[in-house]
């Protein structure tokens, strides 16, 4: 039974500093529009996602890390220049990823179990 | 139906219909137990060609029939009359399926077209798969894809067995990650080399010395394609197609073994099955060639550059990768035993060939390897390469960092055990023959992609013939694959495009007389400014005379070949004649507007060499 080990950061400075720390392992990123006072998303398809991605972690088939990361307010995240945008190619929330692979879900196909599914079962 | 005079003569005399009543009922009896007792009953006649069509529909869905003649019967005439009494049909060919009534030859076809016939026949569900795909290549992907969007539960099997050298790599198959794609990109990273070289010449000044690293090309190359081998499992799971990394190999009809790389074997049934299992380089059989020489299925994620590199063989393969590797500045030699580009217009080879000796590609001709020793280990190693002439008893020796054999590629059909379930393959080249709905002669075996005999080893071919498949077992369609005036390119630095056929074809099939070849040396705007030759790029089209000057042969060398000849191509499907050329009015400047000013003939004999614009 594969366990993950979850690391919630925000913004780009704190996940550049959370993959750093965690070199060498599996990191899986889940990047989603920044919760307010009330714990809601701005992003609706964040919302839906969440809890598809939490179901399919719980079933990770190796050990790894899981950083839950939250990007920013909206007006952050739709300017075309934030850090996600440029320095990680992350253009699109949710974003789902294995980092250092090409594999990764974008918006609603983070909502999809099965995809969820195949993200998080070894290769 | 009725039949033509003088075919009466064996059996049913007419008018039989004066039976006693327990005949006629016996003959009622009869006829239920064949339409109750067969998937598919066919009442014919052996001459009627609506009835040949009809068995023909069914063979090519892999489906058996039983077939009563009523020509080849004492009561075929009585027959006929039961079966309007029991069907209200007087004709035949009169088909039942799963005991209903179809109909004649047009209301099945009909039915075939709206997708009754395939709910009639009712597909086996005791198997775990409508269809099972074994190979996620080209053709093997786009079948199941299709499949899939027809509704029906599908299977693809995909596995990669490391090259001599280790290498392997994710689904996709050949072209995406060990063909086109990173070939065309590193083609594409030769190309930016020489326009670097040419933008002095438009004014550039910089004064840094240009240099190509290998390993950061191969990096962005191979991110690439791990995009796309992600994409592709998407696009499975989104479709509900099950996709499996192991081998698959036929143990019973219907049934395949699934191996994965740690062993484990499961098994898998299927109703159909379509194998698209593709090819491998050919290794020379010699001393020292799976230890120490690469093929295309390593080239691509080298980790290493290269160096100075020995290409054995000159198909398009071999001159495409000595091409780019030539482009990246490394001292590139070709060996070839005999011809370039076998299967491809010899004129336009040696011109291909040509160039890339302008290039300053070195060309051993009429030589073949029959020794390669390591002199020294590393990444890259120093090899020696000992080559004899196939004309004599003279020998060549060369050293070298790498060996890049590209000697031919050899089909992936001796191993999966096609020979427990009955599919023929051609002995010599592994190819698998099939009919013109790429049924092989197992009729619920269907083979698509480079494995097929005599059809063009290209993706897109691949593509479109999974892609009809699919719909003709499974989507009530009839159109078949059209393997004629298929274009390609190769991708050589100045490439060569080409649709239709070669000279020596066109003259083999229509003879020489009753051809016109029309053709032209031409500068590239381009290449004026940047002091390039004026007489090396060159197109031809042949024409058919007795067909309206027809364009049977569309060939250009030229840059950025593989765009144009597309178009072209379209146009060759529209029956592209030397008129229609003509009355189009080509584009300034571009290369592709040659074609519509063609004057100069080959028989004419004038000189089409360029005196400059």
């Amino acid at each position: 039974m594969a366990t993950f080990k979850e690391v919630k950061v925000s913004g780009f400075e704190e996940f550049d500093q959370a993959v750093k720390e965690h070199k060498g392992k599996t990191i899986f990123a889940y990047f989603s529009g920044s919760k307010d006072a009330e714990g809601k998303s701005w992003c609706p398809d964040c919302v839906e996602a969440e809890p598809v991605v939490r179901e399919g972690l719980k079933h990770v088939t190796e050990d790894c890390v899981f950083i839950y990361c939250q990007v920013g307010d909206r007006p952050y995240w739709k300017d075309p220049n934030n850090d996600f945008r440029q320095k990680l190619k992350v253009t699109a929330v949710p974003t789902l990823l294995k980092y250092g692979t090409p594999q990764k879900l974008v918006e609603s196909e983070c909502c999809q179990s099965n995809l969820v599914e195949m993200m998080f079962s070894e290769d | 139906m009725s039949s033509p005079p003088g075919r009466r003569a064996r059996l049913s005399s007419p008018g039989t219909s004066h039976q006693p009543p327990d005949a006629r009922e016996e003959l009622r009896r009869r006829l239920k137990d064949l339409i109750e007792g067969n998937r598919v009953m066919i009442f014919s006649k052996s001459y009627c060609p609506h009835s040949t069509r009809v068995k023909e529909l069914f063979s090519s869905l892999g489906v058996d029939y039983n077939i009563l003649e009523l020509d080849q019967v004492d009561d075929g005439a009585s027959v006929q009359e039961v079966l309007t009494e029991i069907s209200n049909q007087k004709t035949v060919p009169n088909i039942f399926v799963n005991k209903v009534h179809v109909g004649g030859c047009d209301r099945t076809f009909q039915a075939h077209r709206s997708g009754l016939l395939q709910k009639l026949l009712n597909e086996d569900s005791a198997h775990d798969y409508d269809l099972i795909v074994i190979g996620g290549g080209s053709g093997g992907l786009s079948c199941a894809k299709e499949a899939a969007n027809l509704g029906k539960k599908v299977m693809v099997l995909d596995f990669v067995v490391p090259s001599p050298q280790g290498s392997s790599w994710g689904l996709g198959g050949t072209c995406v990650n060990v063909g086109c794609i990173p070939k065309k990109l590193m083609h594409q990273a030769a190309l930016l080399g020489q326009a670097l070289q040419d933008s002095r010449k438009f004014g550039w000044e910089y004064s840094q010395q240009v240099k190509h690293n290998w390993e950061a090309m191969t990096e962005a190359i191979q991110n690439h394609i791990g995009s796309l081998n992600w994409s592709y499992r998407l696009t499975l799971r989104e479709k509900g197609v099950t996709y499996v990394n192991a081998y698959g190999e036929f143990v019973e009809p219907h049934k395949i073994k699934a191996t994965n790389k740690k062993g484990q074997e499961t098994f898998y049934t299927g109703s159909k099955f379509v194998i698209a299992t593709g090819e491998r380089p050919q290794y020379l059989g010699i001393q020292g060639d799976k230890e120490y020489c690469i093929t295309s299925d390593d080239l691509f994620s080298l980790p290493y550059c290269p160096g100075r590199t020995l290409v054995v063989g000159a198909s398009y393969v071999g001159l495409e990768c000595a091409g780019f590797l030539a482009g990246l500045g490394l001292d590139v030699t070709v060996i070839v035993r005999s011809v370039l580009l076998r299967g491809f217009d010899q004129e336009m080879a040696e011109k291909v060939g040509s160039y890339l000796e302008q290039q300053g590609i070195k060309f051993q001709r009429k030589f073949t390897p029959v020794s390669i020793q390591q002199m020294e280990k590393g990444s890259p190693g120093i090899l020696k390469v000992v080559a004899k002439s196939t004309e004599g008893p003279e020998t060549v020796e060369g050293v070298y960092n790498t060996v890049l054999l590209a000697i031919g590629r050899e089909s992936c059909t001796r191993k999966i055990g096609l020979e427990k379930i009955g599919v023929k393959i051609n002995e010599k080249n592994g190819k698998i023959p099939v009919n013109d709905v790429e049924q092989t002669n197992v009729p619920h075996v269907y083979a698509i992609g480079d494995i097929l005999e005599g059809k063009p080893e290209l993706t897109p071919v691949a593509i479109q013939a999974g892609k009809l498949l699919a719909r003709r077992l499974f989507g009530g369609s009839l159109e078949k694959c059209d393997y004629v005036n298929v274009p390609t390119t190769v991708f050589t630095p100045l490439e060569y495009g080409c649709c239709g056929l070669s000279e020596e074809k066109a003259i083999e099939v229509h003879k020489k007389e009753n051809l016109e070849v029309y053709h032209t040396l031409f500068w590239p705007l381009e290449w004026t400014v940047a002091g390039r030759d004026n007489n090396t790029c060159y197109a031809k089209i042949i024409c058919n005379k007795f067909d309206n000057e027809r364009v049977v042969g569309f060939h250009l060398l030229g840059p950025n070949a593989g765009e144009i000849t597309q178009g072209f191509a379209a146009a060759m499907k529209c029956g592209l004649t030397k008129k229609l050329l003509n009355d189009t009015i080509g584009i300034h400047p571009t290369c592709g507007e040659v074609f519509t000013t063609l004057e100069i003939t080959k028989s004419s004999g004038l000189d089409v060499t360029q005196k400059g614009c």
